[in-house]
């Protein structure tokens, strides 16, 4: 059965910053040097054949553009500037987009007011909630103990409750693009014995990124790194021992030095791709979304007023600390309510997923492959 | 064996060429001991300066008559050694190449048989040039005017570097109109220039111009003659009817090319599906100013097909070369003449081989022009869409970018037919003693070498009459031809070999075999003598009609009989 080409997808991708696609004619230099071009991966050229075609059933079903890591190689060899890297980085904003029953992230991705206004609500929003909460039950001027303004036992309640409503939107997404991938095609919707077998590339994908350090450019693989787990001992910290942390004022080094080291490497990293973005330092920092750079406002608002409440806390501050967090809090929950399952940061689960999902799927279409091979023709092979 | 005769015999090393297989002093000695022969050399490089001194001097100290080299194939190296022959005062005619080289050296390993074989084709040369007699080159007058075939855009170019080098041209257009297909295109790939200014200079200075004669409305009915002294007939067929007959010593033909028949193939459904076009009917439109539907709607979708009849076994296996450029130019006018128009290319291959087209290619991807490769053997099918598809049409294509079967909405369709031979091709090949190709173009002198001259002394091609051609290609060789022309012109005379078949008149029984058999046709017959005669200008000397003359009445100069046992006798001694 024909697809229907769609010309007018093309269009729509530009909205997500995919601007030079139909310049790219299929020379092929960009799969011929991607280290995750192999067999039949035809990568990253087979997703762009796809958007210029405007088959958005194939796209919306295609892990490529998850499986890459922008090393921005293959941009700058592109000889007709088509910008393989960055149609890659689109296909994923469109493709979060695409998971997202929603349609806040569609709307996000479309249009950067409706995200800046968004964010901009939802902090205000939780400020005056906060302010209000603080001063009916408790004192600015005190951080902690009984009369605290904001008492972190309480605020923690809250901090689960939001995680709550963020893993029910991550999860549903995440279970949408299970069925786009996988679930709609029955070759691979029942492949279990894959799917338990397969199931350690998770873990493993997330916490080490190996996929990326395989790109021929290893430092921003480690920059990655740095980022990622720093933001995942920071969200331990904060989700399992809030208690500690906030503490004090005498410094706690069972929870604070992780806190710490984690803050200086969020500080770190963000700074680093934040002056990357604006100097356009390495290619994959050459064009930046809007949805980029609010990834990363956010991430330094939180990161900064976190470690400023902190430091004003044991330093005997506690009015200016409680100012400090009620900031803290006006970027953590746009960042997490909004931001973790409709925006940048939904990728923290796609991508780990993808490796998952491409390995089953590769798995299952070998074994089926195998399977119709008759056994004659398999002898004489 | 005449006594008094003086012959120089001049055996080629060739480097090691000869000389690593044939021992070539041993020939040298061996042709010393022969008949005539006063001196025997071997040498190094026969063609280098001191080689050809060496010939020069021993013709002078020892009043040598006639000259032997053995050495390479003549088709290399004698028109060298009769120049040298001729600069020492002997007629360039009493010269004889022996070719042991290409066909002994090279062809042979066995140094005992090479050298013998190479011995026995030296005694042929030899005995052979003692037969040789002076001849002298002729030359005849030339008339300077031309008669160009066609006033397209490479027939006007031709014409107008003739006519500005002061020099009469008659240019014959068949149509009422000089143009020819560029007058039926609107814009121009890659610049998007407008094609009608740029004929309308050229139209303007050939009607203005002195020199030319424009005969619109004819064509020519017959040409006699050879090169430097054509008469043609013209006839005139639209408004006052005429016949004229011009002399010219030169024609050029640049009679054009026919675009290929879209219905021809039905897979298109042209001529079934109203919004089928081809090229040309868009062109038209495109200069009438309205891209539309049959039924006057704005296209949304336009999709262009490329090698429609070209590049097909069924049709023609060619490539027609514009098709594609052209095709990215209207990707680029119907975004032009409606905005927010999706364009699909559908394409085998992109051929973007002339200057600024590949930048052009570029530019059309740029505009999001859609690009769709099919595989030449797998054609894209066209159908009717239905009434929910919000398009006119549905074309099914095996997309080999991407390996998967698509279907792209068009309202409009282009189909970008080749060129192919105008259906009278036969006859101006004919007409003008010319050949054609399988496919039915002109055929060149030389692929490489010639590609402006025919077969035929004084008839030039140029344009797309000899193979699809863009623009520029047809005016360069458009111009070559008139360049070409003029260097003859710039000699005043025209120089005729002196190697070519003679009738004896006395022999000739009149039975016209050789004048149907002649390739050049140089034979004439005389209706009042009854008998047949060598048009020596046009004589190639391939000696086809001495060796079918029943009555022996035709001998080829510098390839009689006589000499040619000579050489038969000197190989078997």
């Amino acid at each position: 059965m024909a697809i229907r080409v769609n010309p007018q997808l093309i269009d729509e991708l530009e909205a997500y910053g995919a601007e030079d696609v139909s310049k790219c004619y299929h020379c092929g230099n960009c799969s011929a040097m991607c280290p995750f071009s192999q067999g039949d991966t035809i990568f990253p050229r087979r997703a762009m054949r796809q958007l210029q075609l405007g088959l958005e059933e194939r796209l919306q079903g295609n892990l490529d553009p998850w499986l890459c890591y922008y090393c921005g190689e293959c941009s700058e060899e592109c000889p007709r500037d088509a910008e393989p890297g960055e149609t890659m980085m689109s296909l994923r904003r469109w493709l979060t987009a695409r998971y997202d029953w929603t349609g806040i992230a569609r709307a996000f991705y479309r249009s950067w007011k409706t995200e800046v206004l968004a964010v901009v609500v939802t902090a205000l929003l939780t400020g005056i909630a906060f302010l209000l909460w603080g001063f009916s039950q408790g004192s600015i001027g005190d951080y902690d103990g009984a009369n605290a303004f904001l008492p972190a036992s309480k605020v923690h309640i809250f901090d689960w409750a939001l995680a709550g409503v963020l893993l029910f939107f991550l999860l549903s997404n995440c279970g949408r693009m299970w069925w786009f991938t996988l679930g709609k095609d029955e070759r691979t919707r029942f492949a279990v014995g894959s799917y338990l077998r397969r199931l350690y590339l998770l873990p493993a994908h997330f916490f080490t990124q190996m996929r990326y350090a395989k790109c021929t450019r290893k430092r921003p693989w480690a920059v990655h790194l740095v980022l990622m787990l720093s933001y995942v001992t920071m969200l331990v910290l904060i989700m399992f021992f809030l208690r500690y942390m906030a503490s004090g004022p005498a410094v706690d080094w069972r929870v604070h030095a992780f806190g710490l080291t984690a803050a200086a490497g969020l500080l770190a990293t963000t700074i680093w791709a934040l002056r990357g973005r604006i100097k356009k330092t390495e290619t994959h920092y050459r064009h930046s979304h809007e949805s980029d750079w609010m990834f990363l406002i956010l991430l330094i608002v939180v990161t900064s007023t976190g470690v400023l409440q902190f430091a004003l806390h044991r330093s005997g501050f506690d009015t200016a600390a409680n100012i400090a967090y009620v900031i803290h809090l006006m970027g953590v929950v746009p960042m997490l309510g909004l931001e973790v399952p409709f925006g940048k940061w939904a990728h923290l689960a796609y991508r780990p997923l993808a490796m998952y999902f491409a390995a089953v799927q590769a798995d299952a279409l070998r074994a089926r492959e195998r399977s119709q091979v008759p056994v004659g023709a398999a002898q004489t092979a | 064996m005449d006594g008094e005769m003086k012959i120089g015999v001049y055996v080629c090393n060739c480097g090691t060429n000869i000389a690593k297989v044939v021992d070539c002093d041993a020939v040298a000695e061996a042709a010393a001991q022969l008949p005539g022969v006063a001196v025997a050399r071997s040498y190094k490089y026969m063609c280098s300066n001191p080689g050809q001194e060496m010939i020069i001097q021993d013709i002078r100290d020892l009043d040598l008559d006639r000259v032997v080299v053995a050495a390479c194939s003549p088709r290399m190296h004698e028109p060298t050694f009769r120049k040298a022959i001729q600069q020492a005062g002997l007629n360039p005619y009493l010269l004889e190449m022996a070719n042991i080289r290409e066909q002994c050296s090279w062809v042979h390993s066995d140094p005992v048989m090479a050298t013998q074989k190479a011995t026995a084709l030296t005694r042929a040369a030899v005995y052979r040039v003692a037969r040789h007699q002076p001849l002298e080159q002729r030359s005849v007058d030339l008339c300077p005017d031309t008669l160009v075939i066609g006033g397209g855009i490479a027939g006007m170019s031709a014409a107008l570097d003739l006519a500005d080098a002061g020099y009469k041209v008659y240019l014959v257009e068949r149509e009422d109109h000089l143009g020819g297909n560029v007058a039926r295109v609107d814009l121009l790939a890659p610049y998007l220039d407008s094609a009608r200014d740029l004929l309308t200079e050229r139209i303007t200075r050939v009607m203005e111009h002195q020199n030319i004669d424009v005969l619109l409305g004819a064509e020519v009915e017959s040409l006699e003659g050879f090169v430097g002294n054509f008469t043609a007939t013209v006839r005139g067929q639209n408004g006052s009817p005429f016949r004229r007959s011009v002399e010219v010593g030169n024609v050029i033909v640049a009679t054009g090319y026919k675009e290929f028949d879209a219905s021809r193939i039905t897979y298109y459904g042209y001529g079934k599906l109203p919004n089928v076009i081809t090229s040309f009917e868009f062109e038209k439109m495109l200069r009438q100013g309205r891209v539309q539907t049959k039924e006057g709607r704005l296209p949304r979708y336009v999709a262009i097909i490329h090698c429609v009849g070209s590049r097909n076994p069924e049709y023609h296996t060619y490539c027609s070369r514009v098709c594609c450029m052209t095709a990215l130019k209207y990707a680029h006018e119907v975004k032009a003449a409606v905005p927010g128009c999706y364009v699909s290319d559908v394409y085998i291959d992109m051929h973007a081989f002339g200057k600024g087209h590949e930048d052009f290619y570029r530019r059309s991807a740029e505009v999001k022009t859609l690009f769709l490769m099919y595989a030449k053997n797998d054609h894209p099918v066209i159908r009717k869409a239905g009434p929910n598809d919000g398009c006119e049409m549905l074309i099914e294509v095996n997309e080999c970018l991407s390996g998967e079967t698509i279907e792209i909405p068009a309202d409009l369709v282009i189909l970008m037919v080749g060129m192919e031979p105008r259906e009278d091709s036969e006859q101006v090949a004919h007409l003008v003693n010319i050949s054609r190709d399988k496919d039915g173009w002109f055929i060149e002198s030389h692929p490489k070498l010639d590609p402006v001259a025919t077969t035929t002394d004084g008839i030039y091609i140029a344009g797309a009459c000899q193979f699809p051609k863009d623009i520029p290609d047809s005016v360069a060789q458009a111009r070559a031809a008139a360049a070409r022309i003029l260097a003859r012109i710039a000699r005043g005379k025209l120089e005729i070999d002196a190697v070519f078949a003679e009738v004896d008149e006395d022999r000739c029984s009149g039975c016209r075999v050789c004048n149907e058999l002649c390739p050049y046709s140089a034979i004439e017959f005389d209706e009042e003598k009854r008998r047949s005669h060598v048009i020596s200008a046009l004589c190639k000397a391939c000696g086809a009609c001495v060796a079918a003359c029943p009555s022996g009445a035709i001998t080829a100069r510098h390839f009689t009989d006589d000499q040619i046992f000579a050489e038969i006798e000197g190989v078997l001694a």
